[in-house]
């Protein structure tokens, strides 16, 4: 599990995040290489995870075809969090799609902690074809993790202003500076 | 048949990958690393085998002496008498491991033929290079292989004695044959290069060198072994006593061993069979994508008004199937309207990854089957229900 950071919550506050997670299931869509894990079984007719119905795989002939604004456009309009996973780093099946898209996820975290939303709703996994128990407990990590984050701030708010052309406008582009409120 | 075996040697290899992976952090793993370590060992044997050069000379009464001279008066030059040896078994056994991983995790599929012929090609050349180093040495193992492959040649029907004197300059020991062997294993040496720019023309960031550690661990594991296992002659081939034994080195005289259950003819036919059948692999499938279960996304396209020549696709695309050209006319939208280059998607090449579609800002690409509007659609439905 790369790229999760630091796991916020050891143990003291997993025995309250499963009441957490029930009443408030995270809906997450994740971007699956045709590569890397093997969808058969894990994923229903519709699209969601057998064992995690809040989970949509959506399934893209490679990582590295992902366009990470399409990561950002799955956060706005309504999921908790999205994942990209590819076959293991180093061992794409095209060689290096998987290094492109960690790339470019890395930069569009730090992106997103300069627009106030959480970088920790947005993951990569590297599992290869036949890892399909460690990929779902992965997804399922994942999904706990988001669960336990704050509510996002009160984006929507935003939002009719249009996001992203309004902030260079009324603050400079740089540094922590875009904060007009607080969570 | 054939795809069911391909299957389960790829769920082995993969599991292997899993199991080193647990080891080694993933950017480590050498078996991803097969290509470049091969480079490494190829790198070490041209250096260590130009040192040898200076010293040898090809002719019967000298070859041997010289060879010699390298191990016992020239300062190291047992160590890299060694290195040279045991670099060439281990270039040979990494090739090994290069082809037969990416012959069953399918790497040949869609426009990855190039490689994979001349990857064949590069193996053939290099098992052929060791066989040639081996009689330079003019020991008794150098004469046996002599004969054995004249022999063998000459079972060929038709063609072979003529074969046989176009490799060894004539029937029997020639004096032409210690140059012309020379001439076989430095020439086809330097032929490996002009096949490695074929092996990688096609390739844009091949992996062409192991990390630093692999790097490191080569070498030393070749070091170690030239100063442990000394590399050693037989003794000197002399038509007076001929030998009767053969010494194997297991990497490269794999097929001279052979020679001991089948007839001549038999194995020069199973050897054709073999890389027959090795150049024939990426055709052996010519499976549709919809037979793969694939989706049939379609050729990446290039969207003319908004390409702004910024060959961010160019460098991203892992088969360099994206070539930028002069652009003929501006494009429509603002950023592409002084553009100077225009990007351009050579069919045969595309393999229908999409990864030029993730590196392009300007959404100048799509795959015609898949568009944009498709995964924003999907991600919406997913997010709504």
């Amino acid at each position: 599990m790369p790229e999760l950071g630091s796991p916020p919550t050891p143990q003291s506050q997993s025995a309250p995040a499963p009441a957490g997670a029930a009443a408030r299931r995270p809906k997450i869509v994740g971007f699956l290489c045709d590569w890397a894990v093997s969808a058969d079984g894990i994923v229903r007719e519709d699209g969601t995870m057998r064992e995690l119905p809040n989970v949509t795989l959506i399934k893209v002939p490679c990582s590295g075809f992902i366009r990470p604004s399409w990561l950002e456009f799955a956060l706005k309009n309504g999921a908790d969090g999205t994942f990209v996973c590819g076959c293991p780093l180093g061992d794409c099946f095209n060689r290096l799609g998987n290094n492109l898209i960690q790339d470019r996820v890395t930069q569009m975290r730090r992106r997103l902690e300069r627009q106030k939303v959480q970088p920790d709703r947005i993951a990569t996994i590297y599992y290869g074809l036949h890892e399909q128990a460690q990929f779902v407990a992965a997804v399922r990590e994942f999904s706990d993790r988001v669960a336990q984050l704050p509510a996002p701030p009160p984006a929507p708010a935003k939002k009719p202003a249009g996001v992203s052309p309004a902030r260079p406008a009324d603050a400079a582009p740089s540094g922590p500076a875009p904060a007009p409120e607080e969570p | 048949m054939y795809k069911r075996l391909l299957a389960s040697l790829l769920r082995w290899t993969l599991r292997l990958d899993v199991g080193i992976n647990k080891v080694y952090p993933a950017d480590f793993n050498p078996l991803y690393y097969t290509g470049g370590l091969s480079n490494l060992f190829l790198t070490i044997l041209v250096l260590s085998g130009l040192f040898l050069f200076f010293y040898y000379v090809p002719s019967f009464n000298e070859a041997y002496v010289t060879v010699q001279y390298i191990s016992d008066r020239v300062p190291y030059g047992q160590i890299i008498r060694g290195i040279h040896r045991y670099s060439a078994d281990g270039f040979i056994i990494v090739i090994l491991l290069h082809f037969f991983r990416n012959w069953f995790t399918e790497r040949f599929r869609f426009s990855r033929d190039e490689p994979w012929i001349s990857g064949m090609m590069l193996l053939v050349f290099a098992g052929f290079i060791g066989v040639t180093g081996y009689v330079l040495v003019w020991d008794q193992r150098a004469e046996l292989l002599v004969v054995m492959t004249g022999n063998a040649l000459a079972a060929i029907p038709w063609v072979g004695g003529w074969l046989r004197n176009l490799l060894f300059g004539g029937p029997g020991l020639t004096n032409l044959l210690l140059p012309r062997m020379l001439f076989l294993h430095v020439g086809p040496a330097v032929t490996l290069y002009i096949m490695l720019w074929w092996h990688y023309v096609r390739l844009r960031h091949p992996k062409v060198w192991p990390p630093a550690v692999w790097t490191l661990f080569s070498l030393g594991v070749v070091l170690l072994l030239s100063a442990l296992i000394p590399a050693a002659s037989q003794p000197q081939a002399s038509p007076l006593a001929p030998p009767t034994r053969l010494a194997v080195d297991w990497f490269f005289l794999l097929p001279y061993v052979a020679l001991k259950y089948l007839t001549p003819l038999w194995l020069i036919a199973l050897a054709t069979v073999i890389i027959v059948y090795g150049l024939y692999i990426p055709y052996q499938l010519p499976e549709t994508r919809a037979e793969l279960g694939l989706r049939e996304s379609g050729i990446a396209q290039v969207i003319d008004a908004n390409c702004t020549g910024c060959e961010l696709c160019y460098y991203d695309c892992p088969y360099d199937a994206i070539v930028m050209v002069p652009t003929p006319h501006p494009g429509v939208t603002k950023a592409a309207q002084a553009r100077k280059l225009l990007a351009i998607v050579l069919e045969s090449r595309c393999v229908e990854c999409g990864i030029c579609i993730g590196a392009c800002p300007f959404e100048a690409l799509e795959l015609p089957h898949f568009l944009e509007q498709d995964v924003e659609a999907k991600v919406l439905a997913a997010c709504r229900s």
